[in-house]
Parts: structure tokens; C-alpha cells; sequence
């Protein structure tokens, strides 16, 4: 076997080289079609590879290696404070390049690290990919997990796991098993995944879909959202409907459409639904504003109660000087001390001290000292405190009207 | 490297301390506890002389840790310099929400 040693500065044309092939700072290899070398090519300063390039292992250091037609590395590619350049197809089977890799055409590798910037035009195919700064691809990326410290543009994406960082945005695809990101995640497209984990904003800009999400600061979703479990430590705006299981904001949560959960809602602050709400438990803090609001279980309201058609539970609870907009229906119905409704409705309706109702009507009712309200239909039993004012006389029925919803 | 704000976010925010520092932390995370500083300069997209100041910097208000492996300093991010991430991120979160809230209800933004 014959080694080949291309000098500083020279220009040499190669096709096959039976050794390894040393070649210096400013030179320029001509391929004849492809340089095939049966060893290692090793690489110092800036070299330039007109055409193709197959190799057991590449090895550069200090500068940048431009390869202008495809480049085959059976085995590792390694730059040492060097970057290098692709313009055609990339396969090899561990990469790890210091400064930046930027490639052409379509690239197959197991492992790819870099430390600095990874620029596609095409797609990419890897079993691990991690890289230091920025990571950008404009084809379809498949691999099991991208790792980035800085921040990730890709397009179309298949992958397990994703790692960020600083920022990410998506175009569309399935990421099957988690997606972090430190700080902001974009996606433009449909996008489907199983766990999701932002620290800062999370923006869906399509219908997404996936398990479990945790959003530190805001999420954003401008269409459709299904997930598992939702938990937003900030605010969160849903445009379209949400469908899931329990949904836990801290602060401010909206949703145009409908939201449906199986289980439970809890809310810190206020939270506005556009159509219905049904959820197995509600809990605001501050305020819910819906066009319908349905509990199979308890709906726990500490603010202010705003519905159209109005709130159905199990169990109704308004916190102290509480308010409700839209008729309240129970099950049983408890208002604390100072609350204020207008129609309430239920099996069994506890007013406490000086609530104000316009209408009661159920089969139990108490009315508490203080408290004044207007009409009372009932079917069962009405105590009513001696400080307690009915405006109208009470109506003790047979059979009570039919409920709205 | 992190950018201060995001392309079309209409204007750019100048990098302050806090975004340095998260920056770095970010690009020391990746390595798993063997961070060489080479590497770091080229993921944050910082000359090596800079990059050093920062790493003092952060080593000093123990976000960072460093250890010698194979006779050269290696770097890992703390516990600490977690935090600081997660606050940081948490906060960045909440100001492109409100931004992003106030562009939304801007009149001069209604056509």
C-alpha cells in the first residue's frame, strides 16, 4: 500500500489511493470522479476536494475541508478546531466536527456532534445528532434524538427525542417520545408528540397533538390542541378547541372553542372557554367565563362565575362574595357568605349569610340570615333564617320545572 | 448561540448578562459534564478570551462547576445554574407572552 502526500499549496488530481492520504493547508485535490481512499485521509489547514471523496476515516485539523461532490467516510470523520463542507451526499458513521458542518445534499450518519453550527439543504438520517449552537436543516430529519444547546430550525420531523436548549421551531412531523426546550418552542405546522416540556413559551401554530405538557411561562396554540395533561405555570390560549384529560394553569387560561376534559380543570386565576367547557371537576380561583360550563363531579368557583346557558355540577360551591352570570344548576348548590346569582337550580340549594339570588328552585332549600331572594320554588323542605328576605311568596310545587341543560 | 429575540419579532434586544450567562449554561449542559471551553466558545458563538470572563463568572456565582479530566479543566453545569435557567426561561416565557399579548391588542395593529 502507498501512502500519498499532497504538499502545501499544491493542486493534484487523484482517483485511487491505496494507502492514506496526508494532504496540507491550501491545497486542491481534483477528483477523477471520486478519490477513493482505501485508509485514512488526514487533512491540515484549509483543503479542497473537487468532486467526490470515499474514505475509511477523515481526520483534519485547523482549517476547513471543502468536498464538492459526495463524501463516504465508512468509519469517523474528525475535525480538531477545523469545519468542514459538503456539497454533495454525506454518509458516515460517527461525525464529530468542532467548529461547523455544513452540508449540501442528503447525509446518513449514526452519530453526528458538533460544537459550533450544523447547516442541511437536504435531509438527514442519524441515530444521534447533538450539537453545541445553532442547528439548521432544510429536509426531513429522522434520527432517535437531536440534541442542541443554542437553538434548532428543522422542517419535517421524525424523531424520539428532542433536547433544546435555547429556542426551537418546527415545521411539522412526529417527535414520538419527548420534546425540551429551555426556552422557546415554535411549531408551523401539524405536529404529534408524546411529552412535551418548555421552560419559557410554547407556540402551536397548527393542530397539535400529544401527552403530557408543561409550559413554565406561556403557551400559545392558534388551532386544535389534544394533549394528556396540561400544566402552564404563566398564561395559556388555546384558539381553536382543547381536548384532554386535566388541564392546571396558573395564571390566565383561554380556549376559543371547547374544552373537554375527563378529568379535572384548575385554574389560579380566570379562564374563558368560547363554546363548552365540560370537565369531571372544576376549580377557578379568580374568574370562568363560558358559553356552558358542565362538571360531572364539583365545580368550585372562588371569583366570579360568567355563563350563557350555564354551570351544571354534581356539586356547585361559589367561594365568599363570589358572583354568578347564568343560571347555576345542582345537584347541590352551596353559596358562601355575600355571594351573588341569578338563577339557581338543584336538588338541594344552601344559601349562607347575606347572599343575594333572584330565583331558587329545588326540592330543599335554606335560606341564611341576611340574604334576600326574590322568588323560591321548592318541592321539598325551605328554611329560611328569621334575618333572611323572600321578596316574592315562596311556591311549594309538586314537581319542579324542568332544569336548563 | 441564542439569539436575544426571535427573527420577525421586529427589532433586536440587546444580549444582556443574563442572556450571556444562560447562553453558556445552555451550550455546558449539552457536554454532560465534560465541557471543554473550546467547544463551549464555538456553541455559544464566543471568542475563547470573552468566553473565559463568562466562565469565571459563573464559576465564581457557583452556576458552574469545573473539574480537570485528562489535565484540562472540563465544566458542568450546578443544581444552582439549573435554577438559573429555569427562572430564566420561565421569565423570557412570560415577556414573549405579554408582548405577544399587547402586538395582538395594539390598535395600530387592527387593519
Amino acid at each position: 500500500m502507498t501512502d500519498t502526500h499532497v504538499p502545501k499549496g499544491a493542486r493534484v488530481r487523484l482517483g485511487v489511493v491505496d494507502g492514506d492520504l496526508e494532504a496540507e493547508g491550501g491545497s486542491t485535490i481534483q477528483a477523477e470522479g471520486t478519490v477513493r481512499v482505501q485508509g485514512e485521509a488526514r487533512f491540515s489547514g484549509d483543503v479542497i476536494v473537487e468532486g467526490g471523496l470515499e474514505c475509511r476515516e477523515l481526520r483534519s485539523r485547523h482549517g476547513q475541508v471543502r468536498v464538492t461532490g459526495d463524501f463516504t467516510a465508512t468509519e469517523k470523520v474528525s475535525t480538531d478546531e477545523g469545519e468542514l463542507e459538503v456539497g454533495g451526499a454525506f454518509r458516515a458513521r460517527d461525525v464529530d466536527i468542532d467548529r461547523r458542518l455544513s452540508l449540501g445534499g442528503p447525509a446518513t450518519v449514526e452519530t453526528l456532534e458538533v460544537g459550533g453550527r450544523l447547516e442541511g439543504a437536504s435531509t438527514l438520517s442519524a441515530k444521534e445528532v447533538n450539537v453545541g449552537g445553532h442547528f439548521s436543516l432544510v429536509g426531513k430529519i429522522t434520527a432517535e434524538s437531536v440534541e442542541a444547546g443554542g437553538s434548532v430550525e428543522l422542517q419535517e420531523v421524525a424523531l424520539d427525542d428532542l433536547e433544546v436548549g435555547g429556542m426551537v421551531r418546527v415545521g411539522n412531523g412526529t417527535i414520538r417520545h419527548r420534546i425540551t426546550v429551555g426556552g422557546k418552542f415554535t411549531s408551523d405546522g401539524r405536529i404529534h408528540f408524546g411529552d412535551f416540556s418548555a421552560g419559557g413559551f410554547a407556540e402551536f401554530r397548527d393542530t397539535a397533538e400529544g401527552g403530557s405538557i408543561e409550559v413554565g411561562g406561556v403557551l400559545s396554540a392558534k388551532k386544535d390542541l389534544t394533549f394528556t395533561h396540561l400544566e402552564i405555570g404563566g398564561m395559556g390560549d388555546i384558539l381553536g378547541s382543547a381536548r384532554g384529560i386535566d388541564v392546571e394553569v396558573g395564571g390566565k387560561f383561554s380556549v376559543g372553542g371547547g374544552l373537554e376534559l375527563s378529568g379535572s380543570l384548575e385554574v389560579g386565576g380566570m379562564i374563558s372557554v368560547g363554546a363548552t367547557l365540560q370537565a369531571g371537576r372544576i376549580e377557578v380561583g379568580g374568574k370562568l367565563t363560558a358559553e356552558r360550563a358542565i362538571a360531572g363531579g364539583k365545580a368550585e368557583i372562588g371569583g366570579v362565575v360568567s355563563t350563557r346557558s350555564g354551570l351544571k355540577a354534581q356539586l356547585i360551591e361559589l367561594g365568599r362574595t363570589s358572583r354568578a352570570t347564568g343560571p347555576l344548576v345542582g345537584g347541590r348548590v352551596e353559596l358562601s357568605r355575600g355571594a351573588r346569582a341569578e338563577d339557581v337550580f338543584g336538588e338541594s340549594v344552601e344559601l349562607d349569610r347575606k347572599c343575594e339570588v333572584h330565583r331558587v328552585v329545588a326540592r330543599d332549600v335554606i335560606i341564611g340570615k341576611g340574604s334576600t331572594v326574590d322568588e323560591v320554588v321548592y318541592s321539598g323542605t325551605l328554611r329560611v333564617d328569621s334575618g333572611a328576605t323572600i321578596r316574592s311568596t315562596p311556591q311549594k310545587v309538586a314537581t319542579l320545572p324542568t332544569f336548563p341543560l | 448561540m441564542i439569539a436575544a429575540r426571535s427573527p420577525g419579532d421586529g427589532g433586536a434586544r440587546r444580549r444582556e448578562a443574563t442572556d450571556l450567562y444562560a447562553t453558556v449554561l445552555e451550550v455546558v449542559k449539552r457536554y454532560h459534564g465534560a465541557a471543554r471551553i473550546t467547544r463551549v466558545s464555538y456553541g455559544a458563538g464566543m471568542p475563547v478570551d470573552r468566553l473565559r470572563l463568562v466562565m469565571d463568572r459563573l464559576l465564581a456565582l457557583g452556576l458552574l462547576q469545573s473539574e480537570e479530566i485528562d489535565g484540562r479543566p472540563a465544566f458542568d453545569i450546578t443544581a444552582r445554574g439549573q435554577e438559573f435557567l429555569d427562572t430564566y426561561w420561565k421569565m423570557r416565557g412570560f415577556v414573549e407572552g405579554l408582548e405577544h399579548s399587547t402586538d395582538r391588542r395594539a390598535p395600530n395593529n387592527r387593519r
